[in-house]
């Protein structure tokens, strides 16, 4: 306990740093411009930025990347507030109650509400992430290469049914993901398999291309193939981004409701923010005393959605970082970004890793401070960015995701690997395959082959050994229902937003 | 829900992969092949599956073209110019070096985009600043030069 507390502290001594501190007033303000943007998401943002964080230290790289992901799903409530827009669909629900408050005059006050309430949900989430990391780190210590192989089965299951229609061809893409992975030197014995003489795949198709290719490259494409449409223009307001003393009491309590919901959503692999904002402004408005407002501009709606959608992002964290085993896209690039810094998701980071993982724990809080402040100091300016045209975004997306795979080993052959995951990630989402099943893959692969050969080795072959331990079992029935979750997650969704599909 | 003739696209490319990876693995050894194969066969068995779930809603059903969602919105010149534009761009960035590509495709780009002059020449200073600072100073990546410099 006392270890942990000394951890902890150390952890807001080192975040406090002026390094750390600039990553995330920078990470926290390129998030907003992210997310307010409507054509771009925080999962693309997120990938875009992974080769800015090479060359930082490992903690000060996932501070950036954590404070891209609380940013942009903040950001998202800007377009939703003044233009009817929501820039990713975390802030959905926001745009219901948000918008009509611009139409009232009180654009200001929506904003504000979005700001504070966005703070409270990310900050109440961090004390999840201080209680359950460690403890779900701790059962993680139990699992050997069995169960470490059915954990990459389970991991994959999940995220394939994420934002798939059709369960089978979420499946699918994570297979094809997995076949993907292959490519490379043998990670056991070394010997080259599908490389096709090129020399730069002995290490494997690199994660980073993958993802650049599968969330930014693909959304370039999406855009270009449509019409390039006229954002409307931001509503002007004159009323302060400031709430009184009672409207912060008035939302209190629907701040408090969204976190805890916000939270076990965001630890369930599976769910997201965008159904957490829905449930929050449902609650919002089921226990509201003055439910009259709702449809009008009701400032505890507006509480209720984005204190749901930031909370979910401290949750989403416990489960990526402990298991490896990221719930949504966003984590998924997230853990992407481990990977790069040579840092494995397990019980490590919280042994061998401490000080890093709790200086990125001290920074994720402190980011929420630097999202309330920029958020409303910097609201009206980026306002005029959310109506940023794709015209623009097409040419200086597809440069940043070339210099972005450029930059990773100075060589054009990652870039022309990032151009066919772009194109492959194009047709994916096109035909409503699932790219975060092929990214999760790609990760999990290596580590699932391990498992599996390292256990059949130390069995001589017996293929009994995967289902002798208790762990296995509870991991198998787990990838089962990971399996289905998909029935259930449609029927969850259809329930909070009254009918209306979410789509990630 | 009716089966969609646009998924036959994306059986036969997933076949197309178990097809390439399996010929290609005859080469490897016993032990180095057997993970792969236990992939391609995972996907080849998901997409017999998904071939079966087709045929039934396809009985059931009916047949729809699907086309018309897949290709909802869909700007054939657009697209097309936007993927050789960046095709031509990626060719062109160790012949001209990395800012004089980047130049010249975000100057096409713009033009052919109907960006407002002054909205471009923001925009192309900026990115080409942003590059500078993050990419050559701060991680010091040392950029195609090309033949021009």
């Amino acid at each position: 306990m006392l270890d942990t507390l000394q951890l902890m502290g150390q952890g807001f001594i080192s975040a406090l740093s002026f390094i750390n501190l600039l990553a995330m007033i920078g990470g926290v303000a390129l998030g907003i411009v992210i997310g307010c943007l409507p054509g771009l998401s925080a999962a693309m943002g997120v990938a875009l930025m992974l080769p800015l964080t090479f060359t930082m230290p490992a903690d000060t790289g996932l501070i950036v990347l954590g404070a891209i992901y609380c940013g942009a799903i903040f950001g998202g409530s800007i377009s939703a507030i003044l233009i009817h827009t929501p820039g990713t669909p975390a802030s959905a629900a926001t745009a219901i109650e948000g918008y009509q408050m611009t139409l009232n005059g009180q654009a200001g006050k929506a904003l504000a509400t979005a700001c504070w309430s966005s703070f409270w949900g990310g900050l109440l989430s961090c004390i999840s992430l201080y209680f359950f990391a460690p403890l779900l780190a701790q059962l993680a210590l139990k699992f050997m290469s069995a169960e470490k192989f059915w954990l990459g089965i389970f991991g994959l299951t999940i995220i394939a049914g994420v934002s798939s229609k059709s369960i089978v061809k979420g499946l699918m893409s994570g297979a094809l993901g997995l076949i993907i992975s292959t490519i490379g030197l043998d990670p056991i014995d070394g010997t080259k398999r599908f490389m096709f003489g090129q020399a730069f795949l002995a290490e494997g198709v690199n994660t980073t291309c993958a993802l650049i290719g599968l969330f930014s490259m693909s959304q370039v494409f999406i855009l270009a193939e449509q019409e390039i449409k006229k954002r409307a223009r931001a509503a002007k307001f004159s009323d302060k981004i400031m709430l009184t003393k009672e409207e912060r009491k008035k939302i209190r309590p629907t701040i408090i409701r969204s976190w805890i919901m916000g939270n076990i959503i965001g630890i369930l692999p599976g769910a997201g923010a965008s159904i957490a904002c829905f449930m929050g402004y449902n609650s919002a408005k089921q226990f509201s005393k003055h439910k009259e407002e709702f449809g009008h501009g009701a400032i505890e709606g507006v509480a209720g959605s984005e204190a749901a959608n930031n909370a979910v992002t401290g949750g989403s964290l416990i489960p990526m970082l402990t298991l490896g085993i990221p719930g949504e896209s966003v984590t998924a690039v997230l853990m992407g970004g481990l990977i790069i810094q040579g840092l494995a998701p397990g019980p490590e980071l919280f042994t061998k890793h401490a000080a890093m993982t709790y200086t990125f724990f001290a920074g994720f809080v402190l980011v929420q401070f630097f999202m309330l402040a920029i958020g409303t100091l910097g609201c009206r300016g980026f306002a005029q960015i959310s109506r940023l045209s794709d015209a623009i975004l097409i040419p200086c997306v597809t440069v940043l995701c070339v210099i972005g795979s450029y930059a990773i080993h100075k060589n054009m052959s990652d870039v022309i690997v990032m151009l066919i995951f772009g194109v492959l990630g194009y047709l994916m989402r096109k035909f409503d395959l699932n790219t975060a099943a092929v990214v999760l893959a790609l990760i999990l692969g290596p580590i699932s082959e391990k498992g599996l050969r390292g256990a059949l080795r130390v069995s001589d072959g017996d293929i009994g050994c995967l289902f002798q331990s208790p762990v296995s079992w509870v991991l198998i029935i787990l990838s089962i229902v990971g399996i289905f979750s998909p029935f259930l997650m449609e029927k969850f969704e259809k329930k909070v937003s009254g009918g209306e599909v979410l789509e990630e | 829900m009716k089966m969609k003739k646009t998924d036959i696209g994306v059986v036969a490319f997933m076949y197309a992969v178990c097809a390439f990876f399996y010929v290609y693995s005859f080469d490897l050894s016993e032990s180095s092949k057997s993970y792969p194969l236990f992939t391609i066969t995972l996907l080849f068995g998901l997409t017999t599956l998904y071939l079966v779930q087709m045929i039934l809603a396809a009985k059931k059903f009916g047949v729809e073209s699907g086309a018309d969602t897949v290709f909802e919105g869909f700007r054939p010149k657009q697209f097309l110019l936007a993927v050789v534009l960046t095709a031509v761009y990626v060719v062109l960035i160790n012949a001209l070096g990395f800012f004089t590509a980047t130049t010249l495709f975000m100057i096409a780009s713009f033009v052919y985009l109907k960006v407002p002059v002054l909205h471009s020449v923001i925009a192309l200073v900026a990115m080409d600043l942003l590059i500078y600072l993050a990419f050559v100073l701060f991680l010091g990546v040392r950029l195609p030069a090309g033949i021009l410099i």
